[in-house]
């Protein structure tokens, strides 16, 4: 095996690792202030996808304004099933918001594919076939446009925990919702933005991967299933785990595929995700939000 | 009494639904009703629960089915192997898991189910992956001295209700029998105080596998009564959505009452079947809304909030 293929199954598996990790951050995020499992955000992904596509090929506007078109429309949502479902069932814990949040992803799957039918769409990416080959590993435009906004995503809502009054709020409240309450913090306003942030988060990696996979509305079951396998794998709440997490599974897959075989390339993430329940429970980096 | 009631009813069913939807939809609720009560005897004492049951199922159904396809082997030693592969499951998955704290078990039984309908699709040598398994035989018993008798189920479904009919009042049995034993009272213990439990003396660890394993073991029963029926498999049927399925008819049907895992899964198999004849669209968006409400609204199933407080019921 020679450098340019190592490299080459980098670039590839960062490129899985960008979606991954733009959908656990926001599962993440929803798990360590509200401690709900947020399946709904698969739906999400998938919403973001379609957004993109309605307003790139249909409407023929640029793809570059339909990346934030996704996401505040998906926030929307985020926001809205906060307050339809998971607002009233706040005393009910546990597996019963699970199941709650199972209940929107096939609203809202079904929902979709009643509106826009099952065929799998495409959208068009503005960079065409546009690529560099570095060191013998080839990258197309779009790849290194998802791994650099990627990037760019993750750094905003670090810089948002870190250095905003809700960004610390939100902190504060993962960290003790009690104590957070008590110091004037007010915990619906914080559910309101944690959310909210999710889902532009999971409407963004639709949006921004799109182009390179085709996606019907069944795409987001896979997706956040993963990605919880990858909260988990990192421990549950943490924001560096998930990110880590994201691409160790991203690079799992990508060299499973190569070495193993294509359609075992699935279960990694879920392999991964038992071995570190039965080692360590909690999670690589277990405990409250934490950057 | 109200045993006799049930029985009667489950009885008279197949001549007063006489059609062939209508006894399909009887031999499917039978059979979900076998999965709920396994799914109960966990859920309604210790109040563990199991996410990954139609993964079991699976196994059970795909073990069953290669067996008879492959090696001929006869349908009562193909359902004692389905129950057992259930079983062995349940034991490998159920021994490290139920040493970890509970809302751990359930998310490993969760990952569990998802990495079997995984295997299911990605063993396409074994399993014939998403095409599915077709041709599976109908299921036969020889009786001594009468002969064989093969449960065509494309001719009639008589027969073959009354043989799912059998083993679900078996397990309906077992259930409430576990439940009286020691295994039982160890399971309130456990849900009670755990803690407790293991400090006077109870192996809280060896009841709770044990359990299981009886649970994942009927699962797999189960799957193979399904596989024997429809003639055809494929991993579609045994999916994470299935399993919240299970779980979502024992909660509606009220987890550790005696008539719950007959009552919720009779309500629910009729609701979605007549609601996917109308929209499959409709039936799916309509059963999310109805997981919402049921959560929402009746946390503790119909059979619980039918029981008068204050009142054991039994």
């Amino acid at each position: 095996m020679d450098l340019a293929t190592i490299l080459q199954y980098l670039v590839n598996g960062a490129f899985a690792s960008s979606v991954y990790a733009l959908m656990a951050l926001g599962l993440t995020l929803i798990f360590g202030v509200m401690q709900i499992a947020d399946f709904a955000q698969g739906a999400l992904y998938m919403l973001g996808a379609y957004v993109s596509f309605y307003i790139t090929n249909r409407i023929g506007l640029s793809y570059f304004l339909s990346i934030p078109a996704a996401m505040a429309g998906v926030a929307l949502i985020a926001v809205l099933n906060h307050f339809a479902v998971y607002r009233p069932l706040r005393r009910a814990g546990g597996a019963t918001t699970f199941v709650a949040a199972l209940g929107i992803l096939l609203i809202l799957q079904n929902a979709a594919l009643w509106a826009f039918g099952a065929e799998y769409r495409l959208i068009r990416s503005p960079f065409g076939d546009g690529k560099v080959t570095m060191l013998g590993a080839i990258i197309t435009y779009q790849q290194l446009f998802i791994v650099l906004v990627t990037g760019g995503l993750v750094l905003a809502v670090w810089l948002f925990l870190q250095r905003t009054r809700p960004g610390k709020a939100l902190r504060a409240m993962s960290q003790n919702r009690d104590a957070a309450a008590l110091v004037g913090i007010n915990p619906d306003r914080i559910a309101v933005v944690t959310f909210a942030l999710a889902g532009a988060l999971a409407g963004s990696a639709g949006a921004l991967v799109s182009p390179l996979r085709a996606f019907d509305p069944h795409i987001g079951a896979l997706a956040i299933l993963k990605s919880f396998a990858i909260v988990i794998f990192g421990g549950m709440g943490s924001i560096s785990g998930a990110l880590f997490g994201a691409l160790i599974v991203g690079l799992a897959e990508t060299l499973t595929a190569a070495y193993v075989a294509a359609e075992y390339s699935d279960l990694i993430a879920f392999v991964l995700m038992i071995i570190v329940l039965f080692a360590r429970p909690q999670g690589l980096r277990g405990g409250a939000v934490t950057p | 009494m109200k045993r006799l009631l049930f029985l009667t009813a489950a009885i008279a069913a197949p001549f007063v639904f006489p059609t062939i939807a209508q006894r399909n939809l009887l031999i499917l609720i039978a059979i979900n009703v076998i999965l709920v009560a396994s799914l109960d005897l966990l859920m309604g004492t210790a109040g563990l629960l199991s996410l990954g049951h139609a993964g079991f199922m699976g196994i059970g159904a795909y073990a069953s089915a290669l067996l008879v396809l492959h090696y001929r082997l006869p349908f009562p030693l193909a359902l004692a192997a389905a129950a057992a592969a259930g079983g062995i499951a349940g034991l490998f998955i159920g021994y490290p898991s139920l040493r970890l704290r509970h809302h751990y078990f359930v998310l490993v039984t969760f990952i569990f189910g998802i990495i079997l309908t995984l295997l299911f699709t990605s063993l396409v040598g074994i399993t014939r992956g998403p095409m599915g398994l077709p041709g599976i035989p109908f299921a036969a018993i020889g009786v001594p001295g009468a002969g064989r008798h093969t449960f065509n189920t494309f001719q009639s479904k008589v027969d073959y209700y009354y043989l799912v009919v059998v083993v679900a009042a078996f397990v309906l049995w077992l259930r409430g029998r576990l439940w009286r034993g020691r295994l039982g009272f160890a399971l309130v213990a456990i849900r009670e105080e755990e803690n407790l439990a293991m400090a006077v003396g109870i192996h809280t660890h060896r009841y709770k596998v044990l359990a299981f394993v009886v649970s994942t073991a009927i699962a797999g029963a189960a799957g193979s009564l399904y596989a024997h029926y429809t003639t055809f498999i494929s991993p579609e049927v045994f999916t994470f959505v299935d399993s919240f399925n299970l779980f979502v008819m024992n909660m509606v049907g009220g987890a550790g009452t005696p008539a719950g895992p007959v009552v919720g899964p009779l309500l629910l198999t009729i609701v979605r079947d007549a609601l996917r004849n109308i929209s499959p669209v409709a039936a799916e968006i309509a059963f999310g809304v109805f997981l919402i409400a049921a959560i929402a609204f009746l946390p503790v199933g119909l059979m619980g909030a039918l029981r008068r407080p204050g009142v054991r019921g039994g």
